[in-house]
């Protein structure tokens, strides 16, 4: 992966009135990126992207797309953007394929373009069906669709899942991969954190227009660290005992767990000496935290 | 930018709207030609049922009726129905064009891919134009037809001379000029409220303003500057279009019109005074579309 910056905000911001939607946002998002923008309703990701795509102003800080400025050289900055914003936002009386012919003809792209984007959404067989008749399945691939049409370098999805059955969403998570294997550079918001925590390299947590917490996911996750006991009998004595090892960090107790920070790999050490020690190991495993817990632990519950 | 006017092309001239108003438009067409015919048919005695004339009009507007069903007053039949219930669906079809791209949440997905707003708002009003423009031609062949047919009833088609059709653009022209000021503050309207609704509603009560200000009119009897100042409102320079579009087509005015024709303005001064009209609108509403935030789906 080169580290060209595609997506750099800086102290991005924005108010309305006395409500600060996006407070400070400084992120860089990197070619061949995935990243996961993560926040509760209302926790500002869809101003942010849509100061990213020039449809509202910041109030201060500055976005930049493939070192263009939004605000200055928009044209330039988002010619390499195919974006999906919200709920998917078609003519309803236009059937699929005349919806993308609108935004093929203003992109002065050719018609075989459209059925190659309808193709890859698998929605070829409904194109000619008016757009309105269509399923919330079949609107979101349209919506992805239409991002795709002019082979952008930059997609950003909004909730590119929503309203997606299991196995619509099992196709989209696909078909990001797919568009990261040929190179694209993925912006993802959801608060689907299952879909995130499966597709994304990086991401950024967003509560009330503020940036939580930001990372890769497995350092955000401590993959491959941590591994969590269940003892019976003296559980004081089995933290005694753990806390007295110089090689482990940290002990901690949540419930009935003990909670060590370690590496993962380490959990057959631990169980000798616990056993040495007379303590008898219940459950013994690699302590894995999802996207979800974290971000719940994060965002205090949101 | 023949791009953009392609891809408005093909939203307007799909839309079911665009066909249901033309529609409405020629059958309100239709059917004023048919009053016409009534008025002249009970005032002649050939639809009283043998109960001679039945009359509330002088000859000569009986003969202006009359000149409206035959050539070449029966261009100027549409004309004048073109401004009247014209100008009317027109405001909704502006409305309907830019208020629904807010409604549809369409306008973020377009100008997240195109961010020269400016050049979408003129390709958006450009295509407006031309789709009345092709509503007007279509009346006109109604209109056309319509004479051939009650030509053939009244007995008299008339004729038409080279000089009157090659007018007939000519007079399209006047009659989107006559439409272009409410059109513009619809579109204005509806890019503040970020709706059709408030566009529809912009448009409309600046029609019933501005015929309302014609109450003015004493401000043209009084004479000198008054008749200037009086001159400037929007409606009387309309006024002045409209007459003019019917007297190309050899109707006296003067006959079925309400308006005191000889305080009228010059229709070159009323074309001028018209156009900045709607360049001040159509500059409202660039300044608020260019500048505005585009959110989602109202």
């Amino acid at each position: 992966m080169s580290t060209e910056q595609m997506i750099q905000t800086e102290q991005l911001t924005r108010h309305f009135k006395d409500h600060v939607a996006v407070d400070n946002i400084s992120l860089t998002i990197e070619r061949g990126e995935v990243f996961g923008f993560l926040g509760p309703n209302g926790s500002g990701k869809t101003t942010t992207i849509a100061m990213l795509l020039g449809l509202i102003k910041p109030t201060s800080g500055r976005a930049r797309i493939m070192g263009h400025d939004v605000q200055e050289n928009p044209v330039a900055a988002l010619s390499h953007v195919g974006a999906m914003i919200e709920s998917p936002a078609f003519y309803p009386y236009l059937s699929g394929y005349n919806n993308l012919r609108i935004l093929a003809r203003a992109d002065g792209l050719p018609a075989s373009r459209i059925d190659a984007v309808l193709e890859m959404v698998e929605l070829q067989k409904a194109a000619r069906d008016r757009f309105q008749t269509y399923s919330q399945g079949m609107k979101q691939r349209l919506a992805i669709a239409a991002a795709l049409l002019r082979e952008p370098e930059i997609i950003i999805l909004d909730e590119p899942t929503n309203g997606l059955d299991p196995a619509g969403m099992v196709e989209i998570r696909s078909l990001i991969r797919q568009l990261v294997n040929e190179g694209h550079t993925i912006f993802l918001s959801s608060h689907l954190l299952y879909e995130v925590e499966q597709t994304c390299h990086r991401v950024a947590i967003l509560k009330e227009g503020r940036i939580l917490a930001e990372g890769a996911v497995d350092a955000l996750l401590h993959r491959g660290r941590g591994v969590q006991v269940r003892v019976t009998g003296d559980v004081q004595k089995a933290i005694e005992v753990l806390q007295a090892v110089p090689w482990i960090e940290s002990v901690k107790q949540e419930a009935d767990l003990l909670l060590i920070d370690v590496a993962s790999d380490q959990a057959p050490q631990i169980n000798a000496l616990l056993t040495q020690a007379g303590i008898l190991v219940a459950e013994i495993r690699a302590r894995e935290e999802t996207l979800e817990t974290f971000f719940l632990e994060v965002t205090g519950g949101s | 930018m023949f791009n953009l006017l392609q891809a408005e092309w093909i939203k307007l001239s799909r839309r079911p709207m665009a066909h249901i108003l033309l529609a409405i438009f020629l059958v309100l067409l239709l059917l004023s030609l048919i009053l016409y015919y009534v008025v002249i048919g009970f005032h002649e005695g050939t639809l009283t049922g043998g109960l001679g004339t039945i009359t509330f009009l002088d000859e000569a507007q009986i003969q202006q009726y009359r000149q409206q069903l035959q050539f070449p007053g029966i261009y100027g039949a549409v004309f004048n129905q073109i401004n009247a219930s014209g100008g009317i669906l027109a405001i909704v079809l502006a409305a309907g064009a830019m208020g629904s791209e807010y409604g549809w949440g369409t306008l973020r997905v377009q100008l997240a891919r195109q961010p020269r707003r400016g050049r979408f708002l003129i390709a958006k009003v450009l295509v407006l134009l031309l789709v009345v423009l092709i509503a007007m031609a279509i009346a006109l062949v109604l209109g056309t037809i319509a004479a051939i047919i009650f030509g053939f009833f009244i007995g008299e088609i008339g004729s038409l001379t080279l000089g009157q059709l090659l007018l007939l653009p000519v007079s399209m022209l006047q009659a989107l000029l006559v439409m272009l000021p409410y059109v513009m503050v619809t579109m204005a309207m509806s890019i503040m409220g970020r709706s059709v609704l408030a566009g529809m509603a912009g448009g409309v009560i600046f029609l019933l303003l501005d015929v309302s200000l014609g109450a003015l009119s004493f401000l043209a009897e009084m004479g000198g500057p008054f008749i200037f100042l009086y001159n400037l409102l929007i409606q009387q320079n309309i006024n002045a279009l409209v007459v003019a579009n019917s007297s190309y087509y050899g109707l006296d005015t003067a006959a079925i019109s309400p308006f005191n024709l000889e305080l009228l303005p010059h229709p070159l001064q009323a074309a001028v005074v018209v156009l900045v009209y709607s360049g001040l609108f159509f500059g409202y509403a660039y300044f608020w579309f260019v500048r505005h935030d585009i959110f989602g789906a109202a």
